[in-house]
């Protein structure tokens, strides 16, 4: 299979402090990814950096996606290649609505015209899957929305887009056991052979219905392990304590 | 300015319409002997640059306060607090008695990284009406904290003034406590200049006004410096026939990057013959910066009071009780048992809430 | 991307800036002198009260300063600007029969469309007379009157108008409300029977064609007890070099239990001094909303205000005012609350950028006997850059122990992670910033028809696109 993200030995600054030491990360097309680790172990920023956060400043390495060098584009060059992020606390725009936003988006997506009617329907139904009130279409976005509401918003956006790489960032934090459902409901829907996943989680609940390829342990700005699915059971078992002590 | 109605004080930093009669306030001047403030200097032992520095230093009553001040205080005084040390100076009680009348100057330099604590009073000993113009002047420099506590109990046929002025360099924070209770006039202004990176300015006010008190207050942060705080609160209860008037201003000078400026006021009013006049502004010619300002006006929040009336309170407790609670946060920094206790007592005669 | 427009067509800011050779019958002398003030009256057959009304605020406008508090008008020479210029045509009741220069304008500014689609009458006027009114049959059945201010002084109304001209705003308020009872011409007499609920909006458009001239027209409307208007002004010039004057007068009568709506969106050329002024009286149980967009004009000062006269009496501002290369604008709010348990709520956002200076000045006055009154106030400001200004000044003035005041007001800039969020969606930084600029703006443009909020989000995109 080919090749869609490579994160070639990224070290990057957060208000000049340094948090990834070096990184190095692969991903084909079609594979699901987790990344765990202890707090401030740097996982949310490797998302920011993979899709162009301005306030990370990479100083070193370098990311490709399908092969090309994607460091120097801007975040919404990314996107438009096919990078999603989903956010932990997603802003709130105020005067925007998701409906109309997502529209804006979709449209920027394909470059083509869209057809009001149908994307309505469109988003009625993904709407209902998710367990959204379609009442939500006309409020600002995110604006107001529960912490389960702002993480469904952004699952929605998530399949309006269609991604080729999806990073979800502590999806499930703060979501009840429904919620939880529809949410990995919604991934697993999105989910298909040409698409990617690289899921972010303290959680193995959102992982249950997944077929998970690999999973990394991040420590100290740097992957110091990598293994498949069963290591998901060791770390919720026996915590980090284990594989970080063999690093130091 | 026209000197037959006194001193031109506490002007608005923008002008808005005459008709308000907000733009500046009137502050009597009073018969004094004159004195020549520069030879004060010389026992202060600032030597010429500090003296300078004072020198420049803008109020919030503005220049005609200053000059009127200087030229007739008798008994200047200067604090200086050395590099690292810390102090909490001796209380300065000022007692008023048979018509005095005062001006006095207070200079307080904190040296990088001290820490000083300083206590003024002014409480009136008997009915007479006696005249009072402060004048203090801050110097915060890198590192160094200062604070500021003012009580002033002056009797209903007093004049007082009260002005300050304020620098505050890096990293450098100066906060100001005031209960500013009594007197026939109660004039206020305070200007604080953030001119260094992360210097600090907290403000926290309390007045009160009944009978025909005017109390006219003018406070001014002005943002010159990176990633500069400020936090303005004034909270106040108005009874009787008193007038007042709060000029609030938070002045982001360009460069200011990062700055940050709040500023509140809550204002309670019990009667219908009292009359409030609140501005506070926002100036702004920098980007990158935030700020807020929120005033409350009126009467107790219904919500509150049906709340605290639900738990067996009359209306009448309610709102001594909620005007209490809005003046904890000054009154619980007055340490000074002896002016703790008369504020208390002066707060239980004159509040009488019907 | 190259177009975000979504809801919003693609703008074209020449449909503001053409112009056509002045072509007037009859146009004063620059400046402004007794002689002047008489040759107005005469041209306009002024009944003798109104050519006594205007002398006097001549004594008047002589006899006043020029306010020392707001943004400079240095660059206002009185004595260069025309106060009186006639288009070449008298007013007209059929589009056909306007002159065809003064055709096209209102054509490209989409005048007569907008009457056909949605609007119940229309009143245009060019320069300072109006040259075009047209009401629905069925509003002037239901007894509206609808028509250009001289006909109404001459005419039936002329009682009417005679007891509420300059009578809330008197030539005394300030210089240039003397300035405009001296040389005021045009504008447009409304009056709604009690009552009557006018469905759809009426409109006024100003446009101002002559160079160096001065735009004075006058709009009176009475709405009686019990009625319901929504009227709509719309302003626009095209760009001279000179300065240009617009010192207008909208003095508004709210009967009780009516309510009127007023809906301005202004957009002035960048030359205009725009010093107007709008007043509304309201009685009991009666309701004043106001929706106002500034985006034009070199300076402005307006502060349309409100007398809540009547006992629960009701007033709602909103307004917008958008500050580019160039601009003061110097706008705001007053309200007074005079009659019990009346309650006024103002929410204003304005935007600085490229150098742009915007001022919020408000004031709110309880006065005593207004017992149970309510009033708030909301100021938002953005800032999109360090070269622009933004100044908020609101005065509260509360004598009564029985009301509630709020303020709030919030100064800040859009938020990078705001703009990362939507760049991360695919956005570019530009229409990030435009969408969270219009987003911004929006509780301003859902309050305004559809026509003019399109019309209001096509001003902001011009005002947001850097890539001219």
């Amino acid at each position: 299979m080919s090749e869609l993200l490579r994160v070639e030995n990224v070290h990057a600054l957060a208000d000049d402090k340094q948090i990834l030491n070096g990184l190095n990360l692969e991903i084909k097309k079609g594979e699901t990814h987790v990344i765990m680790g202890p707090n401030g172990a740097g996982k949310s920023t490797l998302d920011s950096v993979i899709m162009g956060n301005p306030q990370y400043k990479v100083t070193e390495g370098k990311v490709f996606f399908e092969g090309e060098d994607i460091t120097a584009l801007k975040a919404d060059a990314r996107a438009r290649k096919g990078i999603f992020l989903s956010f932990q606390t997603p802003e709130e725009v105020p005067g925007v609505t998701l409906e109309d936003f997502l529209r804006v988006c979709r449209r920027n997506m394909t470059g083509q015209p869209l057809k009001v009617f149908a994307f309505r329907k469109e988003l009625k139904a993904l709407m209902d899957d998710l367990d959204m009130d379609p009442s939500y279409a006309s409020r600002y976005l995110n604006v107001g929305f529960s912490g389960g509401e702002k993480k469904k918003s952004e699952i929605l956006q998530m399949l309006v887009l269609q991604p080729k790489l999806a990073m979800l960032d502590e999806t499930d934090s703060g979501l009840d056991v429904d919620a939880v459902r529809v949410v990995s409901k919604g991934i697993k829907k999105f989910k298909n052979e040409d698409n990617s996943l690289l899921i972010i989680t303290h959680n193995a609940r959102i992982l249950e219905n997944l077929d998970i390829d690999k999973v990394h342990i991040l420590y100290n700005g740097r992957i110091i392990k990598t293994a498949g699915p069963e290591l998901i059971e060791e770390v919720n078992t026996n915590g980090f304590a284990n594989i970080i002590g063999k690093e130091d | 300015m026209n000197k037959n109605t006194g001193l031109s004080v506490n002007h608005l930093p923008v002008l808005t319409w005459n008709h308000i009669g907000i733009n500046e306030a009137q502050f009597p001047e009073t018969e004094l002997a004159e004195v020549e403030f520069d030879a004060c200097y010389e026992k202060s032992g600032f030597g010429k640059e500090i003296a300078e520095i004072f020198d420049n230093i803008e109020t919030g009553m503005g220049a005609e306060a200053v000059a009127f001040t200087m030229n007739h205080c008798t008994n200047p005084i200067f604090i200086r607090v050395k590099e690292g040390e810390k102090k909490v100076i001796e209380p300065l009680k000022y007692t008023f008695a048979d018509g005095a009348k005062v001006c006095d100057v207070t200079y307080i330099l904190a040296e990088k990284n001290s820490e000083v604590s300083v206590f003024q009073s002014y409480i009136s000993e008997d009915d007479t009406a006696s005249y009072h113009a402060g004048l203090t002047k801050i110097v915060a420099l890198e590192g160094a904290k200062v604070t500021l506590i003012q009580t002033q109990l002056l009797n209903d046929s007093s004049l007082h003034s009260n002005d300050l002025g304020i620098k505050i360099e890096d990293s450098a924070k100066v906060e100001l406590v005031q209960a500013e209770l009594g007197a026939k006039m109660d004039y206020v202004g305070c200007m604080a200049l953030l001119s260094g990176y992360c210097a600090e300015f907290v403000a926290d006010t309390i007045y009160y006004g009944d009978e025909k008190r005017k109390t006219d207050l003018n406070f001014i942060a002005r943002h010159t410096g990176k990633k500069t705080v400020s936090n303005m609160k004034a909270k106040g209860a108005l009874f009787g026939e008193t007038d007042k008037v709060y000029r609030g201003t938070i002045d982001f000078i360009n460069g200011c990057k990062k700055a940050k400026g709040d500023e509140s006021e809550e204002t309670l009013i019990f009667s219908d013959k009292a009359r409030n006049r609140t501005i506070p502004l926002i100036l702004c010619d920098e980007e990158d910066v935030v700020g807020n300002h929120a005033a409350t006006i009126g009467r107790i929040n219904e919500n509150r009071m049906f709340y605290l009336m639900s738990r067996g309170l009359s209306e009448n407790e309610v709102k001594e009780l909620v005007v209490r609670a809005s003046y904890e946060s000054v009154l619980s920094r007055i340490t000074d048992e002896e002016i703790r206790s008369k504020v208390d007592s002066y707060l239980e005669r004159r509040m009488i809430i019907e | 991307m190259a177009s975000s427009k979504d809801k919003v067509s693609e703008v074209n800011q020449s449909i503001y800036d053409f112009r056509y050779a002045e072509n007037a019958s009859y146009k004063t002398d620059s400046g402004l002198t007794e002689d002047i003030v008489r040759q107005i009256s005469k041209e306009k057959h002024d009944p003798d009260w109104m050519l006594d009304f205007r002398l006097k605020s001549l004594e008047i406008y002589n006899s006043m300063t020029i306010p020392e508090w707001g943004p400079p008008i240095d660059g206002l020479h009185m004595e260069d600007i025309v106060t009186y210029i006639k288009p070449n045509t008298d007013m007209k009741g059929k589009w056909d029969e306007v002159p065809d220069d003064i055709k096209d304008t209102f054509e490209k500014l989409g005048i007569p469309q907008a009457e056909r689609e949605s609007l119940a009458g229309v009143g245009a006027q060019y320069d300072s007379e109006v040259v075009y009114h047209n009401v629905k049959k069925e509003v002037e059945e239901q007894g509206v009157i609808y028509t250009d201010m001289e006909s109404a002084l001459t005419g039936e109304y002329s009682d009417i108008v005679k007891e509420h001209f300059m009578k809330l705003v008197p030539p005394t308020d300030h210089k240039f409300a003397a300035l405009h009872g001296a040389v005021w011409s045009g504008g447009s007499f409304v009056y709604v029977p009690a009552g009557v609920h006018v469905d759809i909006p009426l409109q006024s458009y100003f446009r101002l064609n002559a160079a160096g001239a001065g735009q004075f027209e006058h709009t009176l409307i009475v709405v009686e007890p019990g009625a319901y208007l929504h009227f709509i002004e719309g302003c626009s010039a095209p760009k001279y070099n000179v300065a240009n004057l617009h010192a207008g007068c909208v003095e508004l009568f709210v009967g009780d239990g009516a309510r009127l709506r007023y809906s301005t969106i202004e957009n002035w050329s960048k030359n205009m001094y725009n010093l107007n002024t709008k007043r509304a009286t309201v009685g009991k149980d009666g309701i004043m909303e106001w929706v106002s967009g500034s985006f034009g004009s070199h300076t402005s000062y307006l502060y349309p205000m409100t007398i809540l006269k009547g006992d629960n009496s009701k007033m709602e501002f909103t307004g917008i005012t958008f500050a580019g290369k160039g601009q003061q604008l110097d706008t705001g709010d007053k309200v007074v609350h005079i009659g019990k348990n009346t309650s006024s709520h103002i929410s204003t956002k304005s935007i600085s950028k490229d150098g742009g200076e915007c001022v919020y000045r408000g004031e709110v006055t309880i006065t005593e006997n207004a017992a149970n009154s309510r009033s708030s106030v909301n100021c938002d400001s953005l800032m999109l850059d360090s070269i622009s200004r933004s100044d908020t000044i609101p005065a509260m003035d509360i004598r009564n122990a029985t009301s509630d005041v709020g303020h709030e007001a919030k100064i800040g800039r859009i938020s990078d992670e705001a703009v990362f969020y939507l760049m991360s969606r695919g956005m570019s930084e530009e229409d990030a910033k435009s969408m969270i600029v219009s987003g911004f703006a929006e509780p301003v443009a859902k309050e305004l028809p559809l026509e003019y909020a399109v019309e209001m989000n096509n001003l902001i995109k011009l005002e947001m696109d850097t890539r001219d």
